[in-house]
C-alpha cells in the first residue's frame, strides 16, 4: 500500500481538528470553571449562607466597583481628607476640593496609583537583582560578597520586614513605602534566580564555548545571558505575581493612597451595606489586573524563549 | 609529519571526599604526529576522559605537561575545539549560530563567518536546517552542529569524548562516515576518546589504551580504508581485536555478551 497526497492530506486535516478540538476543549473548561465559580460565590453570598453579612453577592461586587471607578460620592464625604496627595493638589491650586475633577474622588486615581508604583518597583528590583545576579557571573567575587548578605534578607519573610518599611518612610510617602518594600522583595527574587539560572546552564555547554574559543565577555553575552533567560523570566512573573499582593498589603498597613487604602478604609466599614462590595470589589480588580499583565507576560516570554521546548508550552 | 601533541610525564590525581587518592593518570608519555586519528581506548573510570580534558586544558595536570608544538597546554582555547559526549549544542542559538559561534568569539569579520559558516553547513549536510533551533533536530543532527562547530572553528586538532556514544547504531555509522570525510579532506589531527573497540577499528590510525590510567600500549591500526565489515573481519583486525581486548582484561565472552 502506498501513501498518497490524499492520505497525506487528510492526516493533517485530522491533527488541524484535534488541535482545534483541543482548544474548544480548554475554552469550555475555562467557561465552566468561571460558571462554578460565580455560582459558589452567588451561593456563599445568599442569605442562607453564615457568611452573608462579608460577601456580597458577585453583581453587587461589579455594581459598587463601577459606579466608584470615575467618581465616588462615599469617598468625597468619607475618605478624601486621607489623601495627601489630592490635598497637596489642593494647595497648588488654591482652590477648594471641589475644584477637583471628578476622577480624584474615584477609586481609578487609587488603582493607577498602586499600579504606577508596583511597575516601577519591580522595573527597580528587576534591574538591582539581574544587575548583581549577572555581573557575578562575570565577576564571581561579587556572588562571594553579595550571596550572604541576601541569603540572610531572603530567609526574612517579606511579609514581616513589609511593616518595618511603612515604619521607617512613615505613612506619608506611599510611593517610598510601597516602592521600597517590593524593589527589596524583587531585587532579593531576580538575584537568586539569576544565579540560580547560571548554576543550571549545563557545564558541558560552558565547556565547549571555552574550547570554542570563547572568552568571559562572549560566553556572557552568547552564553549566560541568552541561556538564563527562560529561569529568569519565571522568577518575573513570581516576582510580578506577588508584588501585586504584596504592594496592595502594604497600602493596607499604612500609605494614605492606592488600592490597598481603600481597602483598609472601607474595611472600617465592613458592616455597613457597601463595605463588603467595595472590599471584594477591589481584590477582585486586582486579580484580574495580575492575571491579565500575566498573561501578556506569558505571550512576551513565549517569544523570548522559542527555542525552548518548556518555554513554549509554559510560557517559562 | 611534525609532532604536534606531547604528552610527557603526565599525572593526574584527585582526593576523594574520603581523602583516598585516585590516580586518574600516572605518568602518561606518547606523541602525536599532525593530521593522526588517534583513538583513546579504555574502561569506563579509566582516564581517558581525564587525558582529553587535560588536553582541552579544562583539567590541569597534577604533574608532567601537555604540549602543543612547544608550548604546555594552560587553558582552554579554540586551537583544541572539542566535541563533548553530551549535547552541548547552544539551544537558544539557530543552527548556523551554533556553527559561528567559535569564528563569532575569535572575532572574524562578518563576511569570512558566512563564507566558513556555510562552508562547514553544507560539509555536514545541514544546509537546509541552518535557521532551525536545535530542539527541531534529530539527536544525530545535533551531532552534526557540534561537529559543525569544533571543526569551524578552524583548530588544527580536534578532541572528541566519545561523541556518538549516546546515539543508535545507524547515526553513529553515518557520523563515522561524516567525521573522516572531514578527516580525509582536512587532515586534522583527531583525539578521539571510546570505549567501543568496533568503533576505534573503524576510525583509528593509532589506538592508545589506557587501563587504570596507565598508558598500556599503543597500537598502529593499518588496515585499509573504508574499514567495512569485511576488513573488521580480516586476520588482521580479528587480532587487533583481541589484543585490545587482552590488554582491557576483558574476555571474549564478555565481550560478545557487551
Amino acid at each position: 500500500m502506498t501513501t498518497t497526497d490524499s492520505d497525506v492530506l487528510n492526516v493533517r486535516a485530522a491533527a488541524h481538528r484535534a488541535r482545534r478540538r483541543s482548544k474548544i476543549a480548554y475554552t469550555l473548561y475555562l467557561v465552566f470553571g468561571l460558571a462554578v465559580f460565580f455560582l459558589l460565590w452567588q451561593l456563599i453570598a445568599s442569605p442562607i449562607s453564615p457568611l452573608f453579612y462579608l460577601i456580597p453577592p458577585p453583581l453587587d461586587a461589579f455594581r459598587h466597583f463601577a459606579e466608584n471607578l470615575m467618581f465616588s460620592q462615599r469617598m468625597v464625604d468619607r475618605f478624601v481628607h486621607a489623601c495627601p496627595e489630592l490635598l497637596d493638589e489642593l494647595e497648588v491650586t488654591g482652590g477648594g476640593m471641589f475644584d477637583l475633577p471628578d476622577y480624584c474622588f474615584g477609586y481609578i486615581l487609587h488603582l493607577v496609583r498602586t499600579t504606577r508604583n508596583i511597575m516601577i518597583a519591580v522595573t527597580l528590583g528587576t534591574v538591582f537583582g539581574l544587575s548583581v545576579g549577572l555581573s557575578s557571573l562575570v565577576f564571581p567575587r561579587i556572588a562571594d560578597v553579595v550571596t550572604p548578605i541576601a541569603g540572610f534578607f531572603g530567609t526574612t519573610p517579606i511579609f514581616i520586614a513589609a511593616p518595618f518599611f511603612v515604619i521607617w518612610f512613615g505613612i506619608e510617602y506611599p510611593l517610598m513605602t510601597t516602592v521600597g518594600v517590593v524593589v527589596f522583595y524583587t531585587t532579593l527574587l531576580m538575584y537568586f534566580f539569576s544565579r540560580r539560572a547560571a548554576d543550571n546552564i549545563p557545564v558541558g555547554i560552558i565547556e565547549s564555548a571555552l574550547t570554542l574559543g570563547g572568552d568571559r565577555r562572549s560566553i556572557f553575552r552568547w552564553v549566560y545571558l541568552p541561556g538564563t533567560i527562560p529561569e529568569i523570566a519565571g522568577g518575573f512573573r513570581i516576582a510580578l505575581a506577588g508584588a501585586w499582593g504584596l504592594g496592595t498589603l502594604v497600602e493596607v498597613l499604612g500609605p494614605q493612597m492606592g488600592g490597598g487604602f481603600l481597602i483598609r478604609m472601607w474595611s472600617f466599614a465592613m458592616g455597613l451595606l457597601e463595605g463588603p462590595s467595595a472590599v471584594v470589589s477591589l481584590i477582585l480588580f486586582f486579580g484580574v489586573l495580575a492575571v491579565v499583565v500575566d498573561g501578556i507576560l506569558v505571550l512576551v516570554i513565549r517569544y523570548i524563549t522559542r527555542w525552548s521546548e518548556a518555554g513554549r508550552k509554559l510560557g517559562l | 609529519m611534525s609532532t604536534v601533541v606531547n604528552f610527557e610525564n603526565l599525572w593526574c590525581v584527585f582526593e576523594h571526599r574520603s581523602g583516598q587518592l585516585v590516580h586518574a593518570l600516572e605518568d602518561v608519555n606518547f606523541s602525536v604526529d599532525s593530521g593522526e586519528f588517534v583513538c583513546v581506548v579504555g574502561r569506563s573510570g579509566h582516564g581517558k576522559t581525564t587525558l582529553l580534558r587535560v588536553l582541552a586544558g579544562l583539567q590541569p595536570p597534577t604533574a608532567g605537561a601537555v604540549k602543543l608544538g612547544d608550548t604546555a597546554v594552560t587553558g582552554p582555547g579554540s586551537d583544541r575545539a572539542m566535541v563533548f559526549q553530551q549535547d552541548t549544542v547552544f539551544p537558544w542559538l539557530h543552527v548556523r549560530e551554533n556553527v559561528e559561534f567559535g569564528l563569532r568569539a575569535n572575532r572574524l569579520p562578518e563576511d569570512e563567518r558566512n563564507e566558513i559558516t556555510d562552508y562547514w553547513l553544507s560539509a555536514v549536510g545541514l544546509e537546509e536546517f541552518a535557521d532551525s533551533w536545535p530542539r527541531e533536530l534529530s539527536g544525530g543532527m545535533r551531532k552534526r552542529v557540534a561537529l559543525a562547530s569544533a571543526m569551524a572553528v578552524g583548530s588544527d586538532v580536534v578532541l572528541m569524548d566519545e561523541p556518538f556514544g549516546s546515539l543508535d547504531y545507524f547515526t553513529r555509522r553515518n557520523l563515522h562516515e561524516v567525521l573522516l570525510n572531514l578527516w580525509f579532506e582536512t587532515k586534522k589531527t583527531i583525539f578521539f576518546v571510546t570505549h567501543d573497540i568496533e568503533e576505534a577499528l573503524i576510525l583509528a590510525d593509532r589506538v592508545v589504551l589506557l587501563a587504570e590510567g596507565k598508558l598500556v600500549d599503543d597500537i598502529a591500526v593499518t588496515l585499509p580504508r573504508p574499514r567495512n565489515e569485511d576488513v573488521r573481519a580480516t586476520p588482521e583486525a580479528v587480532g587487533i581485536f583481541k589484543l585490545i581486548l587482552a590488554h582491557l582484561g576483558i574476555t571474549e565472552e564478555e565481550a560478545t555478551q557487551a
